[in-house]
C-alpha cells in the first residue's frame, strides 16, 4: 500500500467531482434537496382538517359543539350544507375529510337530559389520519360529554361545579413528552432524515464513480498499471467518503437551523459515529459497482437497495418495536436502523459514547465485511 | 527467448468464442501488428497479454513470466504499457492535458524530474505543449490519439500494447502517429504489439498476423505474407464493362468494376503469364490502359477469406451488370452548395464551402477529424441549419423545401443508424413505413434491398447479431428503400472487413452507375478514396481541392516527384540521414518511402548517403503515390502553414 | 393524413417491439408493478401497534391493577413492572419501552375517598407521531378508567345513564372502514410507480436513439419531431396501462383486496392522460441529458419535488400556504386525487372533473415544452 498512489488516485477522483457538473449537483446538491424536500414534505402531522357541518337542529347547543371542532387546530371548518347528500362529493372530491351531521332536537334532547347522537362521517382514503382524526372527534366529544356531565352532576345532585368537575376526573393523566418536548415532528424528521440523505448519497455517488470508470474503459488504466486493488478502492472512495463527510456537517446545520432540531448530544461523537455509518453506506455502493456494468444499473440497483430499507425499515416511521416479525428480521439486517438511534440519541436523547457504542460498533462491523466482500470481488484481470 | 510468447490462446465470453488457438511471438524491438475487421478477436488477446483480462486456453508469457494469474500479471505491469481501444476513452475528458499525463505518471509513481523531463520531450513531438491546460474533451480526434500515446508512454515501459490506435483517425494523423512511435522505437528500443482495421497500416510491421473470426488466417513479414498468395492484379478499361464481367465472373472471385476500371486477381506466377491469361478470356473485346501490379496486403486478405468460403457464409451481393440505365440528363446537378458557412460560436466549422454533385457521380470529401465534413453533410440533409450560404439538393433548395428534400434522399451515419434489437426484415419495414411506401411497393422493395445487401437467410436474426458487412449493407438498404436521388453516406466503412468494403463499394459503384443515383460519401480509408468519381479537401472548415484522384496524383508528382521505395536491412539508422535530403521520408517496417525529383537522379544521391553507414540497400524502385500520400502531403502543408 | 396514421403507426410498433426485446428493462416494469407494489403494500403500517409500555406501579392495589390491565394490545404492550424510576429513564434511553406509566402511592386510597389523583405518563416522542398518538390512547384509557370510577362510585345505573344529556359520536369512516393500510399504501406506490416509469421510459427510448445515433437517422427522414418522438410516449403509456393492469389485477385486487368502486376505464382512461402528461418531462429530460446515467440521476432529481407536493404524504391543507399553491403544478397530486377518487371513493367524472381538467391543462402544457425543447435540438 503507498500512499503516494492512493493519493494519485483520490486527487483525480476529486477534480472530476470538482469538474462534471452534473456530478457536482449529485454530491451536494441532491443530498441537500432531498433532506428539504422530505423534511418539508413528510410532515406525519395531522391539522387543518377540513370538515363540513349538516346541522339539521341550528340551535345553540349545536353550534356551540360544531364551535368546539372549529375552534382546535386539529379542524378547519369549510362551511355549512344542507342535507346529508350533499356532503358526498365533496368527501368523494377531497374538499372535506370530514363531515359532521348533527340531527333534528340536538339542543333539546340534550336540555332535556337526554343523550344524542351525532354523526361523523370521516374519509378512509388515508388510514393513519383518518386513525388520528377519529381520536381527535373522541377528544372533542369526550370533552364536551364531561361539561355535560359536570352540569348534569351540578343539576342533579346540587353539588358545586368545582366539586362537580372533581368528582368527574378521578384520575388525571400528566403526560411528560420526554426528549421532544414540543412535540415537534420536525425535530424527529429532520435528524431522522440524516440517517435517510446518508444512506441513499454516498452509495450512489461511490456506484456512480466506480461504474463511470467502467462504461468508459478508463478503469482500463487502473487494470494495466501497477496500483493495487486496495490503492485503487481506498483512493477511489475517499473523496466520496470526504463528500459525504462535508455533507454530514451540511445536513446537520441544516437540521440544527433551518427546521430548529435541538443538539443535545457529543458533537464529536455524533461526528465519528456519522463518519462510520457514511464509510459503511460508501461500501455498499463499492458493491453494487462491482456487480453492474453500466450507470443505469448502478442507478436503479441503488434505488431499490438503498431507499426502501431505510425508509420502511429504519424506524423511522414505525419504531422497530412495532413492526410485523418479516419486517423486523429486514430492519436488523440494514444497517440504517442503527444510524436512526445514533441520531435520535444524539439529538434528542443527549445520549454519548456510554448509551451508544454498540450500535457504532454494528455500524463498523457493517464497515469492514462491505469493504473486505469489495476488496475481494475486484479484480484486476476480471473475465469479459 | 521473444518478450511476449503466446500459446494455444482460447478466449471465450460466456458460449461466445472469442479467440482460439492462437500461437504468437514478438520480439524485443519488434513492431508486431495484428490485423483484422472489428469482431476478429484482436482486442480479446491485447487486453489479456496485457495481464487485464483472464483467459480460458493456453499461456501468455511476457518478459518469462507466465501470465496465469492475476498475481503474476501484477509482476510485470510496471514494464508494460496498455491503450485500450476507442479514442480517448480510457483518459479522463474533465482533466486537461497535463493532468491527464500527471495522473499516469503518478499511479506509475514517475518520479517528478523524470516527468517533467518525459512530459516535456513527448508533449512537443506529439505538437501537444500548447494545448497543456485544455480539457482532454475540447481535444480533436488526433489530439486525444497522441494524448492517449503519451499517457501510455509516460513511465517507459518496455513493450506497449496499443489497441486500434489509429481507428477513426484521419490520414495524417495516422502518419503523425506513427512518426512518433518510429521515433520512441529508434530511441528507446520499445516493442510494440499495435492492432489496426486499415491494412494499408500493413506496411509499418516488422510481423503481423491476419486475424479473422478469432483465428490467425496468417502470419509474418508482410513480404512473406504477400507472397504466399502469388499473383498479379491487373487493371483494364474496356467500353464493354458488361460483357468483360460476364465472361471473366466464373473465372476470377476477386472482380470489382468501379465504372472506370476493372480490377481483377489473377493468380498466375509472373506479369506476362497473368496477362496473356487475362487477354484470352477476354478474347475479343477492345481493352485499354492494361496495367499490372503487385498485390497489396488487402488483396491477399481477400484472397484468403474467399480460399475459406467465408465470402459464400456471408452472401454475395448479384447485381445486374448491364449499360447505363438510368434516364434523365448526365450533366443534371443534384447536390450543388455555395458558399455554405456555419458557425457554433464563435468557432466557423465551415467557411464558405461550395461544390457540385452530379448524377452518377460518386464525390469523396476527404478531411481530417473536425475539419467540417460531417457538418456539411449535416447542413445538406437538413439536420443543421447553416449561417450563411446556400444550397440545393435534388432539385430543390435546402432552405426553404426541407421536406421535400427528406423525402429524396438517403442517409447513412458512422454508427450504421440501425436499431440493433430489431430482425433485419423489421428494419427495413420500419424505414418502409417512414417513407411512406404502400404494401405493395414496400414488398417490392424489401425484396430488392434482400437481394442487393445478400441478407436472404438472415431476415429475422437480430441486426446485433449479424455480421459487421451485413449491417452495413442492410444499413444501406434501408438508406435506400424509397429510391432516393440522393445518397449521402459519412464514414460508411469504419470498422468493417476488407472483403465487405469491397462488396459495399461495387454496390455504391452500380448505384452511380446503373441508377444514377449521386453519392456524396467521407472516408478514411484512402484506398476508397481511389474509387471517387471526384475528390474534395477539407482542412479547417474549407475546401482545398476539388478534383479527379488522377488528377491531384498528378499534381502531386509536378510538385514533390517520384515516390521512392527502399528497402532496407537495418532502416532506423538510415531513417535520419535521408530525412536531411529527402521529402516526405517515413518508414514502413524494413522499408522508407521518400520523395524524389525521379529515380535516376535520387538513386546517387541514396547511395552516397548510406555508403558510410553500413546500412546494406536491398532494393530501390518507383512506386506510384496512393492518395494517402496525396492526402498527407496536402494537409501537411496547410497544417504548416497555419502553424 | 394517410401517410401520417401509417408513420405513427410504424413507429409506435417499433417501439413496442424495441420494449419487447429488451430483458432487462422487462424485469424493471415486472418488479415494479408486483414485488415492489407489493412490499410497499405489505411492508409497514403507519398506526400504533405495540407501544411499549412498562409501569412503575407505587401503589401495588387492586385500583392500580385494574388501570394496568386496560393497556392492552393491539396498541400496548405490557413489559412489566418497574423497580425504580431510574430503571424507567434507562429503558426510555435506550429505546426499549415507548411509555412509562407511574402510579402514585396511595392511589387507590385517592379515588376511594374521592380525591382527585394523577397517574404520570412519559413518552419517547422522538417519533411525534406515534408519541402523541399513543398518549392519546393513553388519556382516553384514564379518562375512561376515571368515568366507570365516578359511575360506580356515584351508583349510576344503566337505566339512569339514558336519562343523561350524552353526545354519543357514531362514526363511520368512508371508503376504507377498517382502515387497511395496504389500501392506501398500495396505491400510493402503484402511482409512484406509474410517475416514474412515465419520466424514465420515454426518456431512456429517446436518449438510447441519441446515444445509438440512429435519432440522426430518423431526423433527415421526412418524420417531425413530433412523429419521432409521440410514437415513443403512446408506446410506453400502452406499456405502463399494461402494468398498471398487472398491477391491479395481480396485486391490489387478489392479494390486497382493494376494493373498485368507480369505472376501471375512467381509472385507466385518467391513468392514460397522466402518462401523456409525465412523459412530457421526460423528453425534456431526454433532451438536457447526453446517456441514460443521467436520465436515471434527473428522474430522481424532478421525482422528490413531484413526490413532495403530490400531497401522498401531506395532505394539502396540512401544508405550509407556499407549498400548497405549488401542489397545483405537480400533476402527481391531480393524479392521486383522480385516482384514489375513481378507485377507492366511486367518484365519477361529475365530480372529478375539475381534476382531469386540471391534468390535462397542466400535461398539455408540460408535454409541448417537451417536444419544444426537442425539436430545438433537431429542428
Amino acid at each position: 500500500m503507498k500512499a503516494s498512489r492512493v493519493r494519485a488516485v483520490a486527487c483525480k477522483e476529486w477534480r472530476e467531482i470538482l469538474r462534471d457538473r452534473l456530478f457536482f449537483t449529485m454530491a451536494f446538491g441532491v443530498p441537500l434537496l432531498i433532506m428539504l424536500v422530505l423534511g418539508y414534505g413528510l410532515s406525519l402531522d395531522v391539522k387543518n382538517i377540513p370538515f363540513a357541518v349538516v346541522d339539521h337542529d341550528r340551535s345553540a347547543s349545536s353550534r356551540e359543539y360544531v364551535h368546539r371542532f372549529s375552534e382546535s387546530r386539529y379542524f378547519d371548518l369549510v362551511g355549512y350544507v344542507a342535507r346529508e347528500k350533499d356532503l358526498d362529493p365533496l368527501l368523494a372530491d377531497s374538499r372535506i375529510r370530514l363531515g359532521l351531521v348533527i340531527p333534528d332536537r340536538f339542543g333539546e334532547r340534550l336540555q332535556g337530559d337526554r343523550p344524542a347522537r351525532v354523526q361523523a362521517l370521516i374519509d378512509g382514503m388515508f388510514p393513519f389520519r383518518a386513525q388520528t382524526t377519529k381520536g381527535y372527534l373522541e377528544a372533542i366529544n369526550a370533552e364536551a360529554n364531561r361539561e355535560l356531565l359536570v352540569d348534569w352532576l351540578a343539576r342533579s345532585r346540587g353539588m358545586t361545579r368545582e366539586r362537580a368537575v372533581q368528582q368527574v376526573t378521578p384520575v388525571r393523566l400528566q403526560q411528560r413528552y420526554l426528549y421532544n418536548q414540543a412535540i415537534e415532528s420536525d425535530w424527529s424528521m429532520a435528524s431522522g432524515l440524516m440517517m435517510l440523505v446518508l444512506m441513499v448519497s454516498p452509495p450512489f455517488l461511490t456506484a456512480l464513480g466506480v461504474v463511470r470508470e467502467k462504461e468508459s474503459g478508463s478503469i482500463y488504466n487502473i487494470y494495466a498499471s501497477t496500483v493495487s486493488r486496495g490503492e485503487f478502492i481506498l483512493g477511489k472512495l475517499i473523496p466520496y467518503v470526504g463528500v459525504s463527510c462535508f455533507n454530514i456537517l451540511v445536513l446537520w446545520l441544516v437540521a440544527t437551523q433551518l427546521f430548529g432540531a435541538p443538539f443535545k448530544g457529543d458533537p464529536l461523537f455524533f461526528f465519528i459515529a456519522s463518519v462510520v455509518y457514511v464509510i459503511c453506506t460508501a461500501g455498499i455502493g463499492l458493491l453494487v459497482s462491482i456487480l453492474v456494468s453500466t450507470q443505469v444499473a448502478a442507478v436503479l440497483l441503488t434505488m431499490v437497495i438503498t431507499f426502501i430499507p431505510a425508509m420502511l425499515y429504519s424506524g423511522l416511521l414505525v419504531p422497530v418495536e412495532s413492526m410485523s416479525p418479516d419486517a423486523r428480521l429486514q430492519a436488523w439486517l440494514f444497517p440504517p436502523r442503527y444510524y436512526l438511534e445514533i441520531t435520535w440519541g444524539s439529538f434528542l436523547k443527549g445520549l454519548g459514547w456510554s448509551d451508544l457504542w454498540l450500535p457504532v460498533v454494528v455500524l463498523a462491523g457493517y464497515a469492514a465485511v462491505l469493504w473486505s466482500v469489495g476488496f475481494l470481488a475486484f479484480h484486476k484481470r476480471p473475465r469479459r | 527467448m521473444p518478450l511476449l510468447q503466446i500459446t494455444g490462446f482460447h478466449k471465450r465470453y460466456r458460449r461466445q468464442v472469442a479467440v482460439e488457438r492462437v500461437d504468437l511471438s514478438v520480439g524485443r524491438g519488434e513492431i508486431f501488428g495484428l490485423i483484422g475487421p472489428d469482431g476478429a478477436g484482436k482486442s480479446s488477446l491485447m487486453k489479456a497479454a496485457a495481464g487485464v483480462l483472464s483467459y480460458e486456453g493456453g499461456l501468455i508469457e511476457a518478459f518469462g513470466v507466465p501470465l496465469d494469474s492475476e498475481t503474476n500479471a501484477e509482476r510485470v505491469k510496471d514494464r508494460i504499457g496498455f491503450m485500450p481501444q476507442g479514442l480517448g476513452l480510457n483518459l479522463y475528458p474533465d482533466l486537461s492535458v497535463e493532468e491527464n499525463i500527471d495522473f499516469l505518471a503518478r499511479l506509475r509513481e514517475v518520479a517528478p524530474a523524470d516527468l517533467a523531463r518525459r512530459k516535456r520531450r513527448l508533449l512537443a513531438m506529439t505538437r501537444l505543449e500548447r494545448f497543456r491546460g485544455r480539457a482532454m474533451k475540447h481535444l480533436s480526434g488526433g489530439m486525444k490519439q497522441k494524448l492517449g500515446l503519451v499517457c501510455t508512454l509516460i513511465h517507459q515501459p518496455e513493450l506497449v500494447i496499443l489497441d486500434e490506435p489509429t481507428t477513426g483517425v484521419d490520414p495524417l494523423s495516422r502518419r503523425d502517429f506513427w512518426a512518433i512511435l518510429t521515433d520512441l522505437l529508434r530511441d528507446r528500443g520499445i516493442t510494440a504489439l499495435v492492432s489496426t482495421a486499415y491494412l494499408d497500416e500493413a506496411s509499418r510491421f516488422h510481423r503481423l498476423a491476419l486475424l479473422h473470426q478469432g483465428q490467425v488466417l496468417d502470419q509474418g513479414t508482410p513480404e512473406e505474407i504477400v507472397s504466399r498468395v502469388p499473383g498479379r492484379l491487373l487493371s483494364f478499361r474496356t467500353s464493354q464493362p458488361g460483357e468483360a464481367l460476364r465472361r471473366l465472373q466464373g473465372r476470377y472471385r476477386q472482380l470489382d468494376y468501379d465504372g472506370h476500371r476493372i480490377r481483377v486477381f489473377v493468380t498466375a506466377t509472373g506479369e506476362a503469364a497473368a496477362l496473356d491469361e487475362l487477354r484470352r478470356h477476354l478474347g475479343d473485346l477492345p481493352v485499354r490502359q492494361l496495367e499490372a501490379g503487385e498485390p497489396g496486403l488487402e488483396d491477399v486478405f481477400v484472397a484468403l477469406l474467399r480460399g475459406r468460403g467465408d465470402a459464400d457464409r456471408e452472401g454475395v451481393p448479384r447485381l445486374p451488370v448491364n449499360g447505363r440505365s438510368h434516364r434523365g440528363g448526365e450533366d443534371e446537378v443534384l447536390i450543388e452548395a455555395s458558399g455554405l458557412c456555419r458557425d457554433f460560436g464563435d468557432f466557423r466549422a465551415v467557411d464558405r464551402v461550395g461544390f457540385r454533385v452530379r448524377r452518377g457521380e460518386i464525390f469523396g470529401l476527404l478531411g481530417a477529424n473536425g475539419a467540417g465534413k460531417t457538418t456539411v453533410i449535416k447542413m445538406l440533409t437538413g439536420i443543421l441549419r447553416p449561417t450563411a450560404g446556400s444550397g440545393r439538393v435534388a432539385g430543390a433548395d435546402m432552405r426553404r423545401a426541407a421536406g421535400a428534400i427528406r423525402q429524396r434522399i438517403g442517409y447513412m451515419s458512422q454508427s450504421f443508424s440501425l436499431y440493433r434489437d430489431l430482425t433485419a426484415l423489421e428494419n427495413i419495414r420500419l424505414y418502409g413505413g417512414i417513407y411512406g411506401l404502400g404494401p405493395g411497393l414496400l414488398q417490392e422493395r424489401i425484396d430488392w434491398v434482400l437481394e442487393m445487401a445478400g441478407i436472404r437467410g438472415h431476415e429475422s436474426d437480430r441486426t446485433a447479431a449479424l455480421p459487421m458487412g451485413l449491417r452495413q449493407r442492410l444499413a444501406l438498404g434501408c438508406a435506400l428503400v424509397h429510391r432516393p436521388q440522393v445518397l449521402f453516406l459519412d464514414e460508411p466503412t469504419s470498422g468493417v472487413d476488407p472483403l465487405g468494403r469491397r462488396r459495399f463499394w461495387s454496390i455504391l459503384t452500380h448505384l452511380a452507375r446503373e441508377q444514377g443515383v449521386a453519392i456524396l460519401i467521407t472516408t478514411h480509408y484512402m484506398s476508397e478514396a481511389e474509387h471517387c468519381d471526384h475528390l474534395a479537401l477539407m482542412h479547417a472548415g474549407r475546401l482545398v481541392a476539388d478534383k479527379t484522384p488522377d488528377a491531384l496524383r498528378r499534381e502531386l508528382q509536378q510538385e514533390v516527384g517520384e515516390l521512392l521505395e527502399l528497402q532496407l536491412d537495418h532502416p532506423l539508422e538510415a531513417l535520419e540521414r535521408l530525412e536531411g535530403q529527402f521529402k516526405g521520408v517515413t518508414l514502413h517496417g524494413n522499408r522508407i518511402h521518400l520523395f524524389a525529383p525521379s529515380l535516376s537522379a535520387a538513386e546517387p544521391v541514396i547511395r552516397r548517403l548510406l555508403a558510410d553507414t553500413g546500412v546494406e540497400l536491398r532494393s530501390l524502385r518507383t512506386r506510384v503515390p496512393g492518395m494517402e500520400d496525396v492526402f498527407v502531403y496536402r494537409m501537411g502543408l496547410l497544417e504548416r502553414e497555419a502553424a | 393524413m394517410r401517410l401520417w396514421w401509417l408513420r405513427m403507426r410504424v413507429m409506435t410498433a417499433k417501439e413496442l417491439l424495441q420494449l419487447s426485446r429488451d430483458p432487462v428493462l422487462l424485469i424493471i416494469l415486472a418488479w415494479f408493478f408486483t414485488a415492489d407494489i407489493y412490499i410497499a403494500g405489505s411492508g409497514i403500517s403507519m398506526d400504533l401497534r405495540h407501544a411499549s409500555l412498562a409501569v412503575l406501579d407505587r401503589d401495588r392495589s387492586e385500583a392500580s391493577r385494574e388501570l394496568i390491565q386496560r393497556f392492552r394490545p393491539p396498541y400496548f404492550e405490557y413489559q412489566g413492572e418497574l423497580s425504580s424510576g431510574r430503571q424507567g429513564i434507562r429503558r426510555l434511553d435506550r429505546g426499549t419501552s415507548m411509555l412509562v406509566l407511574e402510579i402514585p402511592p396511595h392511589f387507590e386510597r385517592d379515588l376511594e375517598a374521592g380525591r382527585s389523583t394523577a397517574v404520570q405518563l412519559q413518552v419517547d416522542t422522538t417519533n411525534t407521531v406515534l408519541g402523541t398518538l399513543a398518549t392519546g390512547y393513553a388519556a382516553r384509557i384514564v379518562a375512561r378508567y376515571g368515568e366507570d370510577r365516578v359511575l360506580d362510585r356515584l351508583g349510576v345505573t344503566d337505566q339512569q345513564l339514558a336519562a343523561m344529556p350524552r353526545i354519543e359520536a357514531r362514526q363511520r369512516v368512508w371508503y376504507n372502514p377498517n382502515q387497511v393500510d395496504p389500501w392506501f399504501m398500495s396505491i400510493s406506490e402503484l402511482m409512484t410507480v406509474i410517475t416514474m416509469l412515465s419520466l424514465m421510459l420515454p426518456a431512456a427510448a429517446a436518449v438510447r436513439e441519441k446515444e445509438r445515433g440512429t435519432i440522426e437517422q430518423l431526423a433527415v427522414s421526412p418524420l417531425t419531431p413530433f412523429q419521432i418522438l409521440f410514437p415513443k410516449v403512446i408506446a410506453m403509456t400502452l406499456a405502463i396501462l399494461a402494468g398498471t393492469a398487472v398491477a391491479l389485477f395481480l396485486i391490489l385486487f387478489p392479494v390486497f383486496h382493494v376494493p373498485l368502486k368507480g369505472s376501471l376505464s375512467l381509472f385507466f382512461a385518467v391513468t392514460a392522460l397522466y402518462v401523456l402528461a409525465v412523459s412530457g418531462l421526460g423528453l425534456f429530460i431526454a433532451s438536457i441529458s447526453r446517456n441514460l446515467g443521467q436520465v436515471s440521476m434527473l428522474v430522481i432529481v424532478v421525482l422528490m419535488p413531484m413526490l413532495l407536493l403530490s400531497g401522498a404524504w401531506t395532505p394539502p391543507e396540512a401544508m405550509p400556504a407556499l407549498l400548497r399553491h405549488l401542489m397545483v403544478i405537480s400533476p402527481l397530486y391531480w393524479f392521486i386525487e383522480l385516482g384514489y377518487g375513481i378507485l377507492l371513493k366511486g367518484a365519477g367524472l361529475a365530480v372529478l372533473w375539475d381534476s382531469v381538467i386540471g391534468l390535462s391543462l397542466l400535461g398539455a402544457a408540460i408535454f409541448g415544452f417537451g417536444v419544444m425543447r426537442f425539436r430545438r435540438q433537431f429542428g
